[in-house]
């Protein structure tokens, strides 16, 4: 008999979601993640005394406690964890500017239909049947791939409403350039314009912490600073895993959360690994800047999504960064939470992990510098100006990425190409988490949850 | 177990399973489901913690018979006399 029934890799919120379920239910559990802390892409760092998140702007799928069917809640039920205990900050409201036009919106979808009718007159009806069109469409039944740019083209009749509905659709979990399956628009639509964005009242710390706690308490073993170095099989099975140090732990089955590409790479999974490497990936500039100087900037919004430009241009860029789309976050702008000082502004935006990876270790910094500069710069023609007023700054890239969460070439939404039933050539290895076909925090977890329903438990 | 023992079993599974579930109104002959809105996934918690507790193993086929608390029960008894 193995050691574990069930190793997982990686300690991010698929991962761990995955080994609430399997130890839930008395399955012998390890959780191996390389970092020293939880979270993967969605992780929290500290510097200078600030604490500071890393992937989480918002969390989607808002919904009240009281709503069984509402995905938030059958993730809080699957995982055993009190949701009446699980505070919840709403958005105060977000933006999309695109080629100098404007959308309100927020967690109540009225406020959305509402801007449209403003800004698009005459396309309201046509909205309002794409809404519930969205409504009925089962995006988690086996089909082929559809277009979901066509979907809404064909809907709304209008290209520019088309294309400003997109960017945040595609900013927020689009692995594909250009283009996103039907499917996913459809789970992207309703976390974002029907359920909408809140935070949880304390941080990814505490909300990890949470889940960590869970886990042991089932029964479950994590282990930190323990990167995987081979999945090891035997014949035509997978029978352990092999840390970098060395030591192997035999398992019966294995969950990875590690992405296809790194999947492939660790298991000597025979196939085409660049059919799988994503290439959306991002560069973030945190920036935290005193509260006495902030009067002149924008209050009333928790996130802005803008481009420039009339066409949507959602793909890896040619040069580092492209500044001329992207997200401006404020983290602290949610009802409820009380004024932070320093406030904090984070922005996004598309680079390219090629050129970023073949910068030398002495001009990655001032690189890193310039391309900061402009991202900031950029924001500042939105927000209003908090160069001089900044008292700590930090940025990561797609490199960055990479090597804290060992997403091939930093691709945040992994591969354009999913595998939704998590199945590889091992009848006992399964993918959980971003390449399985789930977006964002909740999906995350949704993904380790049903990957364990379906081929641990049963 | 007796058939009483067996649906207070089922009633704090549930229980445990879903915060929110209301009991008071629950008719004992009608779908549980659709009576306390649970999807699937929380069926299937149903199944394992049986299995947890009493190392039963519940075919999927067999599954349609967990369909009304009493249709649980009748199922459960013969299973779970000798506990």
């Amino acid at each position: 008999m193995a050691a574990y029934q069930l190793v997982i890799i990686g300690g991010g919120l698929s991962g761990l979601a995955a080994g609430i379920r399997a130890a839930r239910f008395g399955i012998k559990t390890l959780i191996v993640e390389q970092h020293s802390l939880p979270g993967g892409l969605n992780s929290f760092y500290v510097r200078q005394g600030h604490l500071l998140e890393t992937g989480l702007h918002a969390m989607t799928n808002c919904a009240p406690a009281n709503d069984k069917q509402a995905p938030l809640n059958r993730l809080f039920r699957q995982l055993r964890l009190p949701r009446r205990e699980f505070p919840c900050h709403e958005q105060i409201g977000s933006e999309i500017r695109f080629g100098g036009r404007s959308l309100l919106f927020g967690n109540d979808p009225a406020i959305l239909e509402a801007s449209i009718d403003r800004v698009f007159p005459g396309r309201i009806d046509r909205f309002r049947r794409l809404r519930q069109e969205i409504a009925e469409y089962d995006p988690f039944a086996a089909g082929p791939w559809r277009s979901g740019r066509q979907f809404l083209a064909d809907h709304l009749d209008d290209p520019d409403l088309a294309d400003t509905l997109l960017l945040p659709l595609m900013i927020y979990g689009n692995a594909e350039e250009e283009d996103m399956d039907l499917g996913q628009l459809v789970i992207m639509f309703r976390a974002v314009f029907e359920e909408g964005f809140f935070r949880p009242a304390a941080t990814m710390r505490e909300f990890l912490g949470l889940l960590v706690q869970q886990f042991r308490d089932f029964g479950g073993e994590i282990r930190f600073r323990s990167p995987v170095e081979s999945i090891v099989s035997d014949r035509d099975r997978v029978v352990g895993v092999l840390l970098a140090g060395g030591e192997m732990l035999g398992a019966d089955a294995v969950v990875s959360t590690a992405g296809i590409p790194e999947t492939m790479r660790l298991s000597g999974w025979p196939g085409e690994v660049d059919r799988y490497v994503g290439r959306m990936s991002f560069m973030e500039t945190i920036s935290l800047v005193s509260r006495a100087r902030t009067a002149t900037l924008t209050r009333d919004r928790t996130i802005i999504f803008y481009h420039h430009g009339d066409r949507l241009q959602y793909r890896r860029p040619s040069g580092y960064l492209d500044p001329t789309w992207g997200v401006i976050c404020f983290p602290g702008n949610f009802l409820g939470l009380p004024p932070e000082d320093p406030v904090q502004i984070r922005t996004t935006n598309a680079a390219s992990y090629p050129l970023w990876k073949a910068l030398s270790a002495e001009s990655y910094e001032s690189v890193k510098r310039r391309w900061t500069e402009a991202a900031v710069s950029a924001s500042e023609e939105i927000v209003g100006n908090y160069r001089s007023s900044i008292v700590y700054q930090d940025s990561f890239t797609p490199v960055t990425i990479e090597r804290f969460t060992r997403k091939a070439e930093g691709a945040v939404y992994g591969s354009a190409v999913k595998i939704k039933d998590g199945v590889t050539p091992w009848p006992n290895l399964f993918l959980a988490g971003t390449d399985q076909g789930y977006l964002g925090i909740v999906g995350a977890m949704l993904s380790g949850i049903t990957m364990v329903n379906r081929h641990i438990l049963r | 177990m007796t058939r009483d023992e067996i649906k207070d079993v089922l009633l704090e599974i549930i229980a445990d399973i879903d915060e929110e579930a209301d009991f008071a109104r629950l008719d004992a002959d009608a779908p549980l489901r659709d009576q306390l809105d649970l999807d699937s996934m929380d069926f299937l918690d149903i199944v394992m913690e049986l299995r947890k507790r009493y190392k039963l193993h519940i075919p999927e086929e067999e599954y349609p018979q967990l369909a009304t608390l009493t249709s649980c029960v009748n199922y459960l008894e013969p299973k779970l006399q000798h506990v």
